[in-house]
């Protein structure tokens, strides 16, 4: 017992360590968003997991992986903020810092078929979670919204991991014009599983819905996170005091239900607003 | 059978297991978790002060190979949400102690009064925050300061006053001050004032450079401050610094401690690591033929 504990505190002090990271390719992925390819010894994160990237000089974020493979981790990145549009500039060769994977990620374990439901950057570990429910040769289905058609992500990625793919944009340049809540919502009778990242208030409806009609529900919901290891209280869910980065990211519908999930977000230090 | 009750002046505490002020204590909902999942014996809010704090900008934690150093910067929402968050708290049998990290006398004793008018059971004054400027250490470590303070706060306070202490040379003496002027009991210590350098980045990690070290490093330095302090002062005694396990806790028992207060072990372990640290303390209680933990306290100075 003694030494399974050992062997326990030594991986959470791994994951704790901040490891550098080299820039080995960058792709721009849709307009405003690019992804990093990065060589990183971190340990390989689950899908919906996240790490926190430190761009010294600059904050450190927390980002959830759209890939991994043999050492190359792959970070999609709007530039939304100071932070982020510093990374949008660094090129190959440049480093960043990394520390984790940490929090829960998808269980891709669950039995069926999966629909896979992303609006806008919230692709990023949805992309990742299709490719390894493919892996374990899982059906899946992939819904995507976003503005136009010049800001879809993974269109192309899902259609090669032979996905079927729903596309949805508000201004009705690509497929269906509406929301990808639309689109999904007309879909998730017919699966066993549905995994979700985006906006929250389109998770929040994709919650109602899956709780209505039974079906497995997995989100990956954003929150304030600071420290990523459930100590300074940054991004706590009220009123079941839930810590987004270490009990989630992602939960599962019934634990998101009568939360403050889809109502309001609480910021440091305690103001509450409401979802936008 | 094995007694775990113990009590801090007029606190009554079921275990002598207290969650330290720091961790999960800045919202109602992580309290209220706590309280429910957890035999934990007191619970210490996040320090609050006058105004609202947002804390550091990240980088506010750093890993080293001896443990946490973190900087969240005091993060609260300000006094004045103590009376929503006092309200919000599960009735129970585990006292709630409010923090307080204000930077005058009549701050400490204006919150003080405010958190006692709205429920809380005591008070712990925050004389060692090792990184907010102006909040911590520099008061602790002037005695005389830690005298006028505590004697303001006890001037217009009825429930117990308890006065957190951080590593300084003079921690016997500010403990003794606090002590004349009428404090209840004291805790120490805080965490460590450190700083971490990333050799690639080659600069230091925490945004605010400096941070607190807390975990197993920092727990033979506090067992030491205890001792010290059981032989100086008569008031009861809350040890904490890295305590992971129960056999750290019943080191502090022995150093003199009436409690142990735990933090940053549960970032590591979880919520589940009170409960086991209870559960090994009675254990031990019971092979080694104690029936109170006040049996236990202070016997490391045995004659």
């Amino acid at each position: 017992m003694l030494r399974n504990m050992v062997v326990f505190l030594k991986m959470f002090l791994e994951t704790l360590k901040m490891c550098k990271a080299e820039i080995v390719e960058d792709v721009e992925e849709a307009e405003g968003i690019k992804s990093l390819l990065l060589e990183t010894s971190i340990k390989k994160p689950v899908p919906g997991q996240f790490v926190m990237v430190w761009v010294p000089g600059f904050e450190e974020i927390p980002i959830s992986p759209s890939m991994y493979e043999r050492n190359v981790l792959r970070l999609t990145v709007a530039a939304v903020g100071e932070t982020t549009r510093k990374i949008h500039s660094l090129k190959p060769g440049e480093r960043l810092f990394i520390r984790g994977p940490y929090g829960r990620g998808f269980n891709l374990d669950e039995k069926g078929n999966f629909l896979l439901v992303a609006g806008g950057y919230g692709a990023a570990p949805i992309i990742y979670a299709l490719h390894e429910l493919r892996k374990k040769g899982k059906n899946v289905a992939y819904v995507i919204g976003a503005r136009s058609k010049d800001k879809l992500l993974f269109v192309g990625e899902a259609k090669k991991f032979n996905a079927e793919v729903y596309i949805a944009t508000d201004d009705g340049s690509l497929g269906f014009k509406g929301s990808a809540v639309e689109v999904a919502e007309k879909l998730i009778a017919k699966y066993d599983n549905v995994l979700a990242c985006g906006p929250e208030r389109m998770l929040y409806k994709i919650m109602l819905k899956c709780l209505e009609l039974g079906v497995k529900c997995q989100i990956s919901i954003e929150r304030y996170i600071k420290c990523g290891i459930g100590i300074c209280g940054s991004c706590v869910l009220d009123p079941k005091g839930l810590r987004v980065c270490s009990e989630g990211p992602v939960f599962y519908a019934e634990e998101l239900a009568n939360t403050e999930f889809g109502k309001y977000y609480t910021y440091p230090p305690g103001i509450k607003k409401p979802t936008e | 059978m094995v007694n775990l009750k113990v009590s801090i002046s007029k606190l009554k505490l079921k275990t002598p297991i207290i969650l330290a002020s720091g961790v999960l204590g800045s919202s109602y909902s992580t309290i209220n978790r706590v309280i429910r999942e957890t035999r934990i014996g007191a619970i210490v809010t996040k320090s609050f002060t006058w105004e609202p704090r947002v804390g550091y900008n990240t980088p506010i934690v750093a890993y080293t190979k001896a443990g946490i150093v973190n900087a969240v910067g005091l993060t609260n929402p300000g006094y004045r949400a103590l009376k929503e968050i006092l309200s919000n708290i599960v009735k129970n049998d585990a006292p709630i102690v409010v923090s307080i990290a204000a930077s005058t006398p009549k701050e400490y004793a204006e919150i003080a009064s405010f958190a006692e008018e709205n429920g809380a059971d005591a008070v712990e004054l925050n004389l060692s925050c090792p990184h907010v400027k102006g909040h911590g250490l520099e008061i602790g470590q002037d005695p005389e300061y830690v005298g006028k303070i505590v004697h303001e706060v006890r001037s217009v306070l009825k429930i117990p006053v308890i006065v957190k202490l951080g590593l300084t040379d003079r921690i016997v003496d500010s403990a003794l001050k606090a002590e004349k002027a009428g404090a209840d009991a004291v805790s120490a210590i805080n965490s460590i004032r450190s700083v971490v350098i990333d050799v690639y980045a080659r600069k230091p990690i925490l945004s605010n450079i400096y941070g607190g070290l807390s975990g197993p490093a920092i727990h033979p330095i506090a067992v030491r401050v205890v001792f010290d302090l059981y032989k100086n002062i008569e008031i009861p005694i809350i040890g904490i610094g890295g305590v992971t396990d129960w056999v750290d806790a019943v080191e502090f028992f022995l150093a003199g401690a009436s409690a142990v207060a735990i933090a940053s072990v549960i970032a590591v372990k979880g919520l589940k690591v009170i409960d086991e640290i209870i559960k090994g303390i009675e254990e031990y209680m019971d092979k080694e033929g104690f029936q109170k933990i006040s049996e236990l306290v202070g016997l490391a100075h045995g004659n």
